[in-house]
């Protein structure tokens, strides 16, 4: 349906995993997306910027089929993965399974710190404990995260510093081996130095994942996106390479404003 | 889509309101004239109080009593989860229950002693059991409550029915709360991992809000408790008590709701979900 866009920074990311068409979701009567069309190639970052109220998150809930749980919200438009309306899949638990989710403030579930890495696992059904110990400290070392946690796997996850529980909760997105990790702009309770760390931890996890980078912060953009989409007040503005976004001339002036910083 | 159930003006929720009024009053219109015709001779409070020695098997009472508050609590608790976790928040059944339940959960629980004493018991039959056998003279107090509560189930009947119509709106009030009070994220967050509706529940939802909806079930129960030990008061004070053992079943029930209501404002105090800072 869509021509195969070459936007992205090599050939490998032309297959593409999300096809988004034509969205619109309302909230009651207030509209949050607006009819918005784009793709995400297998194995890219995309970052998704733009500023509040312009529809970032909701796009992400909807994918993983999360907006169901607010109420008064209507979605029209299609969104495949792979191929499949997500709408129409059965099996929603599996489909959310596929795509791991970071909310923007770290959500320590109230579990210990194993628990909360193995409770995907375990509600997929793995249940062997030298499996679930695999999982966790994968997951826990992919977060970096082990080495602070390793001795007191049994506390409270909930007990940890924000920039840990973020963590955490980035293992715990990666406990179930997730094609798609969508981050919702993971970096607002994180110091800079985590912040780092956790920007490492995705520039390795590239190759493995597709991931739906949604950030307040454009340099965050620029320094780990292929390509960026810009949302303003639930419309898609641009979706190109982050090199043409983050160039002296995109094709949308609000582009160029918003990234220079000289917006509103 | 922009119907009245998913959109309501202020001015449909009157209407909504007033419906529930309605109902309650139909509900409550029987009631009243039957009330209109109880001759004050046949309040059976000297009845009540003639009840002998309710410590004589005290632990017999106390199971009897217990089960029938974890009956009501039980229903109360099913009929709130029913409602906050299965019916969507548009749905009209619950928009309506869930004003019933307000305006139910609002009224003293006095008055529905004052129900139970004057509705009731003199309507389920039991009254006149207590007195033939009380007639008898000296009738010993095991085979009285024998024949009270093991022969006939009308006054079991009489008081659950009027536990069920005390704790259960408060049960259900408290347990909405307390299930609401458990923070977004965390179901949000529990659901993005592909755990099921019933994984979120039974793991995250109802562990967070156990603490709060048993603080609902105490205070409740502590109403009920307290109503009960009011009437037995009275029984006492109005009818000169040559035994003096009901004064046992007073402290018994006071206490109790002493002890609950503390419990219940402990369990709060300590376990009240911190608010998220996350919207």
């Amino acid at each position: 349906m869509k021509n195969m866009h070459t936007n992205g920074n090599n050939g490998s990311q032309t297959t593409p995993i999300i096809e988004i068409s034509d969205l619109k979701v309302h909230y009651g009567d207030k509209s949050a997306l607006n009819g918005i069309s784009f793709d995400v190639y297998k194995n890219e970052i995309l970052g998704i910027i733009g500023p509040a109220q312009s529809g970032k998150t909701t796009l992400l809930k909807v994918i993983n089929r999360t907006l169901e749980f607010t109420s008064q919200t209507s979605i029209e438009g299609s969104v495949k993965l792979d191929g499949v309306d997500i709408s129409t899949i059965g099996d929603v638990y599996g489909l959310r399974r596929r795509i791991g989710m970071v909310l923007p403030l770290p959500v320590g579930l109230p579990l210990s710190i194993y628990d909360n890495v193995a409770f995907a696992p375990r509600t997929a059904g793995v249940r062997a404990k030298s499996e679930l110990n695999e999982i966790v400290e994968r997951c826990l070392q992919q977060a970096a995260l082990w080495d602070e946690v390793k001795d007191r796997l049994d506390t409270l996850g909930t007990k940890l510093s924000g920039g840990q529980q973020q963590r955490l909760t980035i293992a715990r997105a990666l406990s179930h081996q997730p094609e798609i990790l969508c981050l919702d702009e993971f970096s607002i309770a994180v110091d800079p130095v985590t912040t780092m760390r956790i920007e490492d931890v995705l520039d390795t996890l590239r190759t493995e994942m597709t991931i739906l980078l949604v950030t307040n912060l454009v340099q965050q953009a620029k320094r780990l996106a292929d390509r960026t989409a810009f949302m303003l007040n639930g419309d898609l503005v641009e979706i190109d390479t982050t090199d043409v976004i983050f160039s002296d001339n995109p094709a949308n002036q609000a582009t160029y404003d918003y990234v220079n910083g000289n917006f509103g | 889509m922009n119907s009245l159930m998913t959109h309501p003006n202020p001015r449909q929720k009157f209407v909504l309101q007033g419906i529930a009024l309605v109902i309650l009053g139909a509900v409550f219109f029987p009631v009243w004239n039957v009330l209109k015709k109880t001759h004050v001779s046949d309040v059976p409070i000297s009845s009540v109080a003639r009840v002998p020695d309710p410590l004589s098997n005290l632990f017999n009472d106390l199971y009897f009593f217990l089960s029938i508050s974890f009956l009501a609590i039980l229903l109360g608790v099913t009929c709130a989860f029913y409602l906050q976790e299965w019916l969507p928040e548009t749905n009209w059944v619950r928009r309506l229950v869930e004003n019933q339940v307000s305006i139910l959960s609002g009224i003293p629980s006095l008055l529905y002693g004052l129900l139970a004493v004057l509705i009731f018991l003199p309507y389920s039959g039991v009254i006149q059991k207590i007195e033939t056998v009380s007639s008898d003279g000296n009738v010993g107090a095991a085979s009285l409550k024998a024949t009270v509560f093991q022969g006939d189930t009308t006054l079991f009947y009489a008081m659950l029915l009027t536990f069920v119509i005390l704790v259960m709106p408060r049960v259900i009030k408290t347990t909405q709360a307390a299930l609401r009070s458990v923070p977004m994220p965390i179901r949000e967050s529990a659901y993005a991992l592909g755990a099921s509706r019933s994984q979120v529940l039974m793991k995250h939802v109802v562990p967070i809000a156990f603490p709060l909806i048993l603080a609902g079930g105490c205070r409740a129960m502590s109403c009920a408790f307290a109503t009960a030990a009011l009437f037995i008061g009275v029984c006492i004070w109005s009818h000169a008590p040559q035994s003096g053992q009901m004064t046992g079943g007073f402290v018994l029930f006071l206490g109790g709701s002493l002890i609950l209501s503390i419990l219940s404002s402990f369990l709060i105090e300590r376990y009240s979900p911190v608010p998220t800072r996350n919207t």
